[in-house]
Order: C-alpha cells, then structure tokens, then sequence
C-alpha cells in the first residue's frame, strides 16, 4: 500500500482516540496541572512522559477490543463478569462522573465569570443548550461542534509560549527527572496520573471505536490515532504546566483553581494570555460537560439492557433520558446554589474514580487476554509483562492518591 | 422426576448440591442446555468443587429446586468437565448476553432465565429482560418489593417466552443474539436495519444472513453506507450479488459505490448484464449530485401513443418498478418533451394522446446539479420525482421524493447505533 493510501485510510479512522483524548483534558485535570505548574515550577514536568507511555499503553489495549469485538467496555463486563460485576461498576461510573459534571459546570462558571458575565445567567443557559444539543440536534452536528472544540485546546500552547518560558531549562526538567521528598510534590505527582488516567474514558474510547466500525485490518491506523491523542493530552497538560510555572511560580503565587491561574496570569502573561487561559478552560468544561452526561447515560443503560439512544422519547428510553438530563439539571444546580457541597462532591468523585480504576484496568486486562473474545489479538506475552507492569504501577500511585485525596496535606 | 414447578436460573445458581448422605460435593456453576420438545431442556448440572469443574447428568439429580438440590452420585464418582465450546451452557452463552426484543423491535438483555419442570425434565421456558430480573441477581428482588409496596405500586414481570426465541446459529451453540426468524421476517425492513445497527457487526451480519433476498434488499438500503459495505463484504460474492440485483438500481450504486473497486468489480459480473450496465451507469457520477441520486429505471413513452396504450405498455412495464409517479414523453431522439402523473393519464380520454394530456413546461436538472438544489426545486414545485437530463434534454434517470428526504432526515439506521 502506498503511503498515500495509508495516509488516507488514517483520516478515515481517526478521531476516536484524538477527541476522547482532548475531553480528558476537563476542567479538573487544567486544575491539577495549574497548580503544580504554579507551585513547583518545572520540576513535575518529567512526570508527563511515564504518564504519557502508561495512558498508551492502556489506551491501546482498549482500543484494541473495540476493533476486534464491535462492542463496548460495558457489554464485555456485563457479559463475561455478569450483572452484579455490571451494576457495581455502573452505579461507580454513575457517581464520580456526575461530579465530573459538577466539576465542568464550576469551572465553566468560573471562567464564565472571568470574562464578565454572571455564571447565574451563563450556567443555565449553558445547560440548557448541552440538553437541547441531545434531545433536539443531530449527532452530526455535535461531532462537528465536538471537533471544533478540540482545535480550541491549541489556546493553552498559544497562552504557553506568550509566557516566554526559558526553554533549555523547561528540556531539562522534562528529560531529567529530579525527585523532592516533600509531601505535596508526591501528592501532586501522582495527582497528574490520577487525573490523565480515568476510568470512564476507557469506556468512552472503546464505545467510540467500536460505534465507528473500525475493522480489524484497520487496526493499525486506529493505533495511531489513539497514540497521537494520548500525546496531544499531555503536550497540552505540558503546555498548561509550563505557562503557569513560567509567570506564577518565580512569583511566589499559589492557585487552587484553574480559573484563579487565568486571572493570575492577566499581569505576568498579559491580557490576551490570561484570556486564552479562560476561554481554553470554558470550552473545556462545556466540552466534559456535554460528553460526561451522555456518556454515562449510554453505559449504563447498555450495561443494563435499557433502551438507549438520543433521538428517542422519554416514554421509549425512561432511564436513558432521565440519567441524561438529571446529571446534567443537577450538576448545574449544584454549581449555582450558594453553599452546596460541591468540594466534597468533587472529592467523592476523585475517591470514587480511583476506587474504580483498579477494577477497570483488570477487567481490561482480563478480558484483552481472554482468546475466546480477543482470538489471535489477545497481547503477546511481552506486551503483557508492559501492561501487567503498567497497571500495577498505575493501581498503586492511584490508592495512594485517593488516601491524599481523603486526607489532604495542606 | 427431578423438578416440580418453576424456578429463576440466578436462585440456583452457587447453590451446595448434596450426595445421598447430604454431604456438600460442590456448588452449581452451570446447567448445559440441549434442544429438546418442546422446548430446550436442561441435560446437565456443572458444578464446582474445590474450584475444579465437574458434570452431574440430569439423570443423576435427585431433587431440584430453590432451596434444594441433590444428586444420587457421591463426590469420588464424579466426572471432571471441560467447558468445551460447543456445549450450549446457560450461564456462559445466554445469560447478560444481548437478544433482539423482536415485539418492541429493540435489543435488550437476558437478565435471567426460567425454568419450569415438565415431565421430569427441567425446561427454559422464558427469559427475563426487565428490572426484576436486575434485582433479583443483585440479591435485591425482595426488599424492592417491600419499598414498592410502601408506595402502592409494584414492578411489572418483564418476560419473553421461550416460544418467541431461536438460536441464531442453527447447531444451537451460540445464542448471543437469537430472535424468532419468523418473527423477523414480519418486521418491516427498516426496523430489520434498526436492529442491525443497533448489534454488534458480527451478530449483524449473522442476523442479515438469515434474511430471504428481497427483505435483506429492502433492509440493506437502510443501513448507513459503512455497515452496508461491511456486511456486504461479509457474505459470498454470488449471494451479495444476488442482494444488489434485487435492489433498486440508484440503491445498489450507492452500496457499491463504498466498496473496494475489486469487490465490486467481482459482485457487478455476477449481476445480470443490462442491470450491471444500468448500476455502472449510475456509479459514474459524484454522490452528493443529481447524478448520484437519481435512479435509471423511469417510464418513457414517445407522445404520439394514445393513452390507452399508454396505459396497456404502462401495465408491462411497471411490474419491475418499485414506485411510480409519472409517465414522461421522449422523442426519437430520447429527449425529454413532457411529463404526464398517473391521474392526468387515469382521468383521459382513453383515446386521446400522450401529448395531448402531458405537461411541457416541466422542471429538469443535470446530473452536476447538487443534491440540495434538487432537494429546493422538489420542494418548491411540490414534485414526487425530477428528472434529470443531459446538456442535449436527453433524458438519464429520475430523483425521486424519497430519495431527497433521505438526504435531509436520514432514518435512524442511517444515523449509526451509538450518539456519542
């Protein structure tokens, strides 16, 4: 096949893995990244390279069964683990997602409130044009918007080089790891991990490889599409550090939330940096925000056996519309009450999430090895001494973030 | 003697089975099923002892129920088993596996199964899709009714008979997807495409397989151009060819057109010459065009004929047509003079002709036009099909209505399975 060819056959399947890969990039993840750019400069950047190989490596196998069974994550576990493995893991999803969504709601307030208008008008609306895209637009139209959206990422790399980072020292950090004992240089370490790796995104990818009719002998156009997400993910989490290490840390100035770097940045990185920051951070909450709800809606009643589907009505798909516009009605709502819990329901969320990606990763592990479902695509041994490796690292790093996650440091 | 009444899969399922003396020699795991008469019936009880697998054949059950459930053999007699792949178990292949709901025209899942005792033997008689059967795997069946009943209301049973149900695979090995074949034949096809697209490509295509010819034709030009050239290329070259040669010209371009060149190189030599050139015809032109929408397959007349033989050739010659609207007057030369409805034609003289009642100033278009100004011109001049003609009037083929409102809201089948 000429080159040509596989260049073409490689348009026609990507997408999957690059636009799972920019939604991962939500409000809580620019969080994170912000605030170890801003409180330790460029030291946690090397960490971006083992999280970068580990999300491949993971990705790749999920990705993987897509193509090979036609079938989502949800079914696999459903059919091979039965309901009650199923339903666990639903009801898991179910929670730290709809704290996802309460998540992207804030941060959707918060850089809305950034740019002048009032989140007590903008949240609504926001939310009732995320409910209507569904239950009134057309998937086409929500892709394209979905397409559109991952070009506005590139917003972080601009915002990135107008902070002018000295770039021999930003190479050397990222190459050469440099370990402090100090505790919340653990604990943001491995907070970079527990937000890059998250279990409903291996939901998601498998789902929309496997609703893209990938074919087998595509594969290896699939795997690149899939590699080439997982690195943008971090070369924007990259770009994200570097921007808030270069104007806010020699400034001694601490953030706890992304939208608080946006307005950080406005006298070190100028006004139209902190603006990209903004409008980079709003349409990456309203991206989670419409993707999140739809997603979890989709899983569990596929899990479930409950009719699915968003040009059906509420009398054909009760549990599929109501799951859908509950998380996305609640989740607004909590953002706008004044005094609602919505630390702890981002916690519960971070906890939830990482209580549930040791599961997840096995049953991917699991069934990936299983020949019956995989046949001659299950792992060869050496790439299951990788994964096996990987997930063990990724399991352990991921405890440990949820005990700093329930007993924090600061 | 075995089993008296009914029972749920999931409420024996991890249950000890007992010997004759009432010692534990393991726990249920699995029951094989095999096909019997009525209905499929249950031939064995794999149970696991110590973790290893082991058969005891229905013959060897003493007693069989909710709560109890004994054997006549004692451990040391028992026969180790091997879960080969062509047994049919009850556990591995039916059950949390998807089934075509072919009464609602959706899928949904097994989430249990029950038995029912019938002349000593233990036989499936339906299975559960609804919340109960949830519940009740999730040890839950109980207390939710309780709560229900707190509120006055309580959950439906939600069960499919085993009646409605045939493997989709004839040796009965797998029955991941499974729908009573007769069943599907009475849907119509565009709900047949529904429920393909809704299943995974393999169960799709093994579900388009069982179809006879003229319902897989119908079905398949539902499908969205992806899925249509997967189960194409899925099945043999001679009966693929026999699928397009029974779809509509304009249809089968489409399908063919999303193929590799080879293989539908290979499908159009097997297709009857004048249909292939008709097809080859139509897939020469670019697909969001008049062209690519339009069919060949039109009524033309010269319009001196009287409209009583009009109406004689019309008879002949619209038995292969899937749809007609209107009868259009050629000159020798093949070009386009006039378009006459059915109604025009029915409400004539008889002995009147085809020019006298035809309309002359009539809409056309070319092949280039794009697909959204002939949506526009149908339209707005209120037409059931448009013909399309060459730079000289010479007239190539017609787009019909429902062609245009494919383009413009496409059926759900068209739209792909999943929304995210």
């Amino acid at each position: 096949m000429s080159r040509w060819k596989n260049f073409l056959l490689f348009l026609t399947v990507m997408g999957p893995g690059i636009i799972t890969a920019n939604i991962d990039n939500d409000a809580s993840g620019i969080t994170t990244y912000s605030v170890a750019g801003a409180r330790f400069g460029y030291e946690l950047l090397w960490t971006l390279i083992p999280t970068t190989i580990a999300l491949v490596v993971i990705q790749e196998m999920v990705g993987r069964m897509g193509v090979v069974t036609g079938k989502g994550l949800a079914d696999l576990i459903r059919e091979n683990y039965g309901v009650k493995a199923a339903f666990f893991m639903m009801l898991g999803l179910f929670i730290a997602n709809f704290g996802n969504t309460v998540a992207d709601f804030a941060g959707w307030a918060a850089s809305m409130e950034i740019l002048g208008m009032s989140k007590y008008i903008m949240v609504p609306l926001g939310a009732l044009a995320i409910w209507m895209l569904v239950a009134k637009g057309s998937y086409r139209f929500v892709e394209n918007v979905l397409l559109f959206a991952c070009l506005i990422f590139i917003g972080y790399i601009i915002s990135g080089f107008m902070a002018r980072p000295d770039w021999a020292s930003v190479a050397k950090s990222t190459f050469v790891p440099r370990l402090q004992w100090n505790t919340e240089y653990i604990y943001l370490s491995i907070g970079i991990i527990g937000t890059t790796i998250t279990p409903w995104m291996q939901f998601y990818l498998q789902s929309s490889i496997a609703e893209k009719g990938i074919k087998k002998e595509d594969y290896k156009a699939s795997r690149l599409d899939v590699i080439i997400g997982c690195s943008i993910t971090d070369i924007i989490s990259f770009f994200i550090i570097v921007t808030c290490a270069t104007t806010l840390f020699p400034n001694g100035i601490k953030v706890n939330e992304a939208s608080e770097a946006a307005l950080a940045l406005k006298p070190f990185a100028g006004d139209y940096a902190s603006l990209l920051f903004a409008i980079s951070l709003a349409n990456a909450s309203i991206l989670g925000a419409i993707i999140v709800p739809l997603a979890s809606a989709y899983y569990i009643c596929e899990a479930m056996g409950w009719e699915a589907g968003i040009n059906k009505t509420f009398r054909e798909a009760p549990q599929f519309i109501g799951i859908y516009t509950m998380m996305i009605a609640a989740g607004a709502l909590v953002v706008l009450i004044p005094g609602a819990p919505l630390v702890f329901l981002m916690v519960l969320s971070a906890v939830v999430n990482g209580l549930m990606l040791p599961f997840v990763l096995i049953f991917v592990i699991m069934l990936i090895n299983n020949a019956k479902i995989m046949g001659e695509y299950v792992n060869s041994r050496g790439y299951n001494a990788i994964s096996w490796a990987t997930i063990v690292t990724v399991v352990v790093l991921t405890v440990l973030f949820v005990f700093s996650t329930i007993f924090p440091v600061t | 003697m075995a089993l008296f009444g009914e029972l749920f899969l999931s409420e024996i399922i991890k249950k000890p089975v007992f010997d004759p003396k009432g010692e534990v020699i393991g726990r249920v795991k699995d029951v094989i099923v095999v096909k019997g008469d009525p209905l499929p019936e249950i031939s064995a009880v794999i149970i696991h002892r110590k973790g290893k697998p082991n058969i005891i054949k229905w013959d060897a059950i003493n007693i069989f129920n909710k709560r109890i459930i004994s054997s006549f053999q004692y451990a040391d007699s028992l026969q180790s088993y091997e879960y080969p792949e062509e047994d049919l178990l009850a556990v591995r292949d039916i059950l949390d596996k998807q089934i075509v709901d072919a009464n609602g025209a959706k899928v949904v899942r097994v989430n249990d199964i029950k038995l029912e005792g019938y002349n000593g033997s233990a036989v499936l008689i339906a299975v559960d899709v609804g919340m109960r059967g949830i519940l009740r795997r999730l040890g839950a069946e109980h207390s939710s009714d309780e709560v229900l009943k707190f509120f006055k209301t309580q959950l439906s049973y939600n069960l499919i008979s085993w009646n409605y149900i045939q493997p989709l695979r004839p040796e009965l090995k797998s029955i991941a997807l499974t729908v009573p074949r007769q069943m599907l034949s009475d849907l119509h096809p565009a709900d047949i495409a529904d429920l393909i697209s809704q299943v995974s490509r393999e169960e799709g295509a093994h579900l388009f397989k069982d179809l006879d010819i003229e319902t897989a034709a119908e079905a398949l030009s539902e499908l969205m151009p992806e899925r249509q050239a997967e189960i194409i290329s899925s099945i043999d070259t001679e009966q693929a060819a026999d699928i397009i040669e029974e779809m509509q010209p304009d249809e089968a371009a489409d399908v063919l057109s999303d193929l590799p060149t080879e293989k539908a190189k290979e499908i159009l030599e097997h297709i009857d010459r004048e249909e292939a050139e008709d097809i080859e015809e139509l897939l020469s032109h670019e697909e969001d065009t008049a062209g690519g929408l339009m069919t060949n397959v039109f009524i033309a007349y010269p319009p001196q004929i009287t409209v009583s033989e009009a109406i004689d050739r019309f008879k002949k010659d619209a038995e292969e047509i899937e749809s007609v609207y209107y009868i259009y007057a050629v000159d020798e030369q093949e070009k386009l003079v006039g378009v006459a409805s059915l109604r025009d034609i029915i409400m004539a003289d008889p002995q009147s002709t085809l020019a006298d009642v035809m309309e002359t100033k009539l809409k056309s278009v070319t092949p280039e036009t794009d697909d959204m100004v002939v949506a526009e011109i149908i339209s707005k001049y209120n037409l059931v099909a448009l013909p399309v003609v060459d730079a000289d009037d010479v007239m190539l083929g017609i787009v019909s209505v429902d062609d245009v409102i494919d383009i413009i809201l496409p059926p759900s089948a068209k739209r792909g399975r999943r929304k995210v």
